[in-house]
């Protein structure tokens, strides 16, 4: 969009990225200045143990898992447009989009495939009911019984379970969150 | 102060002459209305010294004169006055309430409150063609200590949490400034309005500006009472209802300073500019003030229901004079009552009712329930009765300026502050939702009452703009109230979903949310998430444990909600199995628990709440049952003392969590029969009717459509005591007794039947209509489905 700040020409792929995930070139600025922030060796590309200097999300219980969602598979490093590509999930939903486009990362469909896939840790396209049960492990941390943790489980996969394979699949996953605004939850007002 | 009407007969009369007394006594009840308690509170007493005087003068007279015979019957109306009076105005109004819902067509066209208003016009104009003197009934303290805080206690307690922290912003904006906007407007346009009348130089012109400002604020305020009691007819999608709701609460403060301000002042004449910054201050002292106190006495309520374990009793009793004593306090300073007791409800709720047995849960909710319905129709019919009565001062420029300011100034505040408010929205309100927004703007009794308190002499325009509020709330109560559900059908908007929620959308979210806060870190970004993220921790850390008794402090918010789950589930099964008489061809899947091995009663109640079978099954159900008691003995023991009414978490809830796990696993087996389908819309309700009903709308205990494998508890029965005990099956039981046989090694469930192919079909609609049936014969639903319940402190 042809900005002329001083930070922007810093910023690799500016003009590209701003059309793929549709930040405004302010924002990637923003996001660019934090990517240098949390770059402390000054490599251009953030490691996992970059994230691990981030205080709160040591405290998440996901946190590990939200880290390595960053990182696509097998890569240890992250540059910059992958770290901007994924948080680009997280921009509110455009009202008016063209529909003849191809799908942006904020839709609703993108940001839950986001999110099962951090469910979903061995890819196979479905939960399995171990995989719940390590989230719920994760969340629930020390507070309660093995026992509580498979019968929630059991329920959970129960209701969401529609074809019956004991594993819920994206669909399902789709289905039990359409009552929930996944707009206004999945999105974070900074990156408007 | 108000005083009494004092046309009563005398007593004498009714003394000597039983029968025209009681005659009299039927007319004096039908003629007069009631008494104000308050305001008559001195006057029982001169009344019982009348009384008494008359007594001794009869006395007296007794001993001087001839001896009467001792008086069997006597009547003395003035002794028991005033209960009695305002026992009649509820009894009233409770049987209007009745009448309206006996009316098929007219709730459905017309909502309650403009019913009431008409019923309350009627008793004032009965009452005053009857030549007796209509009683001030809706005075101002009447109304604000008694009527309004039960209303305002119910929506507080019951306040969603999460969508009005959401909306907060929204909220605020619209309360404070919205207020703010329309009161200056309206105040001011009207002053204008006032004075350029040239032709008639009537008594608009003393009309000073700032009792107009004082008039404008007045009349601005939304108005919650009416809010509620036309929205919860509309059944509106909840953000919009949150909305408008939210506003007609927090306003109050605004209302609260503004009203002080210009009342202070009017005498003197002037506002200067100190004093308006001094109204800013005040404002914040007020609003922040009332939270504050609300947030303490909640704080208290919470803490003392800490330790009420052995006296369960009385817990009800504690939220509602902490509530009540926070209102209290905070009207003592003059800060605003409202949000202190909407902060004093939302702070203790969440901790309360950890603490609290079920059935107290239950009798809180119906108590708040009930009470805010009698007074919402009191409320209405009341104003009814004071329009009636009202001195009126009827001039047509002022109030119809009133009435179109009041449309115009709401509209363009609604609009304009809405396309502020988009900027920082993420989720923007549409033209539809800024519609609903502004038709919503319902004004209602608070804001006559608060012109009721207006000095006469101070404001010699008193009576006029009394008859101006009156209009204004008949014109919003009236036409915007009856027109706004047709407006929400025609222009489809988003209605409330009433399905419950499930343990997936609660994992699900839970999930997501601290994904979000995850994101947020790594942005670098102090936002939404975080906060909640860190008030979580905070409360998770530190609060809960003061606040919460035993065990409960540490109980995460998952299994609270998958707990209140199971139970509100296995409850519903209880209730559902009672009192049903289903055809033979088609028993239902429902068992019933009946594990009590040192309590015989509960066998009782079961036995009573089984449907009829045939005796051919039953003999079957016996065998089957009678060689499973063998295996079963040794494994009562983790099933001891255990019965679903009784509170679970009192009786150990592990143990039914190893029976859910093994139920589970049967539970697959009868996806098909438990078919929870979602029954047809019940009739629209009036608002008190749904409050009062809460969940008894089998809706709510439908589970989301299409979901056909949601576990039922199907709690079942395994008491070698009683072999009596029924269970009751369906075909599909019967046909597969052979697997059942060789499953039955495996514990002692009657297993619920395996689906077979061809029978599912025809089984899944049968069940799916019984268990219509079962839902539609609920009488006595219990703790309410409502979503607000499961919603955690910080969702």
């Amino acid at each position: 969009m042809g900005s002329s700040s001083s930070g922007m020409k810093d910023v690799p792929d500016a003009q590209e990225l701003v059309q793929e995930t549709g930040f405004s070139a302010a924002h990637l600025l923003r996001l660019h200045e934090r990517f240098e922030f949390l770059d402390r060796d000054g490599t251009g590309e953030l490691r996992p143990e970059d994230f691990d200097a981030i205080r709160e999300l040591a405290m998440n219980p996901i946190g590990d898992r939200i880290i390595r969602a960053f990182f696509s598979a097998g890569k240890e490093t992250l540059d910059f447009p992958s770290f901007v590509r994924i948080l680009a999930h997280f921009r509110p939903a455009d009202k008016n989009r063209d529909r003849a486009q191809q799908e942006p990362a904020n839709s609703r469909t993108r940001k839950l495939r986001f999110a099962f896939q951090l469910y979903d840790q061995d890819g196979d396209g479905k939960i399995s009911r171990a995989e719940l049960l390590q989230v719920l492990r994760l969340m629930l941390e020390m507070q309660v019984t093995e026992e509580q943790l498979q019968c929630i489980a059991e329920r959970a996969i129960q209701e969401a379970d529609l074809d019956q394979d004991d594993a819920i699949s994206f669909d399902e996953f789709k289905k039990s969150l359409e009552k929930v605004d996944i707009d206004h939850k999945m999105s974070i007002r900074f990156l408007k | 102060m108000p005083s009494r009407t004092e046309h009563h007969s005398p007593a004498g009369v009714g003394r000597s002459l039983p029968e025209r007394g009681l005659l009299l006594l039927a007319v004096l009840v039908l003629l007069e209305g009631s008494v104000l308690p308050l305001g008559a509170a001195s006057s029982p007493d001169t009344n019982h010294q009348g009384n008494v005087d008359n007594h001794n003068e009869g006395n007296v007279g007794h001993n001087v004169t001839t001896k009467k015979p001792f008086p069997v019957l006597s009547l003395d109306y003035h002794h028991i006055q005033t209960p009695f009076e305002i026992s009649l105005w509820v009894l009233l109004a409770s049987l209007m309430k009745l009448g309206f819902h006996l009316i098929p067509r007219l709730s459905g066209i017309v909502p309650e409150s403009c019913l009431l208003i008409t019923v309350g016009l009627l008793v004032g104009g009965l009452i005053k063609l009857a030549g007796e003197k209509v009683p001030p009934v809706l005075d101002s303290r009447l109304f604000f200590l008694c009527l309004l805080p039960p209303i305002i206690l119910d929506a507080g307690y019951f306040l969603p949490i999460r969508p009005f922290m959401e909306n907060l912003g929204t909220i605020l904006m619209f309360a404070v400034v919205g207020t703010l906007w329309n009161a200056f407007f309206i105040g001011g346009l009207l002053y204008a309005v006032c004075q350029i009348q040239p032709s008639n130089p009537s008594s608009l012109h003393q009309l000073e500006l700032l009792p107009c400002l004082l008039f404008g604020s007045i009349v601005s305020a939304v108005d919650p009472v009416a809010v509620l009691a036309v929205f919860e007819e509309i059944h509106i999608n909840e953000l919009l209802h949150i909305l408008v709701f939210g506003e007609s609460l927090l306003n109050d403060a605004v209302t609260v300073v503004l009203y002080h301000l210009f009342e202070e002042y009017s005498g003197v004449g002037t506002v200067t500019v100190l004093d308006g910054f001094l109204g800013v201050i005040c404002f914040f002292v007020v609003a922040l003030g009332g939270v504050l106190v609300g947030a303490i006495y909640g704080i208290l309520a919470a803490f003392t229901s800490r330790f009420t374990s052995h006296t369960r009793v009385i817990e009800p009793l504690f939220v509602f004079v902490y509530s009540y004593m926070a209102y209290l306090s905070a009207e003592m300073f003059h800060l605003s009552g409202i949000m202190a007791l909407i902060a004093c409800g939302a702070v203790m709720r969440p901790y309360v009712e950890a603490n609290i047995s079920h059935k107290s849960h239950t009798t809180i909710k119906y108590f708040l329930k009930m009470w805010s319905s009698v007074s919402e129709t009191l409320i209405f019919i009341f104003l009814g009765v004071a329009t009636v009565d009202g001195q009126h001062d009827w001039n047509w420029t002022f109030v119809t300026v009133t009435v179109i300011l009041c449309l115009v100034a709401r509209v363009i505040g609604v609009v304009g502050l809405t396309y502020i408010i988009n900027k920082f929205r993420i989720v923007k309100l549409t033209t539809k939702d800024q519609f609903i927004v502004a038709y919503g703007g319902l004004r209602g009794a608070i804001a006559f009452s608060l012109g009721f308190l207006l000095d006469n002499d101070h404001f010699p325009k008193r009576n006029m703009f009394l008859t101006a509020i009156i209009t204004v709330i008949f014109f919003t109560v009236f036409v915007q109230g009856m027109t706004i559900k047709p407006l929400v059908e025609l222009l489809a908007v988003k209605k409330k979903q009433e399905a419950k929620r499930s343990i997936n959308e609660e994992i699900h979210t839970q999930f997501l949310d601290h994904l979000l806060t995850g994101i947020e870190d790594i942005c670098g970004h102090y936002g939404h998430h975080h906060w909640k993220d860190k008030l979580n921790r905070f409360n998770k850390k530190y609060v809960k444990k003061c606040l919460i008794a035993g065990e409960r402090s540490k109980e995460p918010q998952l299994i609270a909600f998958y707990h209140k789950m199971e139970m509100k589930q296995a409850i519903e099964l209880v209730e559902s199995g009672g009192g049903v008489k289903l055809p033979a061809a088609m028993p239902s899947t429902v068992s019933m628990q009946n594990i009590q091995p040192k309590k015989p009663p509960p066998a009782k109640t079961a036995e009573r709440a089984l449907p009829q079978l045939p005796k051919g099954r039953e003999e079957e159900i016996r065998k089957i049952l009678r060689s499973n008691l063998q295996r079963t003995r040794q494994r009562l023991r983790s099933y001891n003392r255990h019965t679903l009414v009784a509170d679970p978490f009192e009786d150990g809830f592990n143990e039914l969590l190893l029976k859910k796990q093994r139920m589970i696993e049967l539970e697959k087996k009868i996806k098909e029969m438990s078919n929870y389908l979602t029954v047809p819309a019940a009739p629209p309700d009036s608002p008190t009717m749904c409050r009062a009903r809460l969940a008894s709308d089998p809706q709510t205990y439908s589970m989301k459509p299409g979901s056909d494998n949601m576990p039922s508890i199907q709690v079942d029965l395994a008491s070698p005591q009683s072999p009596d005990s029924v269970n009751m099956l369906d075909e599909f039981k019967l046909a597969n007794q052979q697997r059942r046989q060789e499953e039955e090694d495996q514990g002692l469930m009657m297993k619920p039947p395996s689906s077979t192919g061809g029978h599912n079909k025809s089984g899944e609609e049968d069940g799916g209509r019984d268990q219509q049936k079962l839902m539609r014969c609920l009488s006595d639903p219990g703790p309410s489905a409502d979503e607000d319940e499961d919603e955690p402190f910080l969702p």
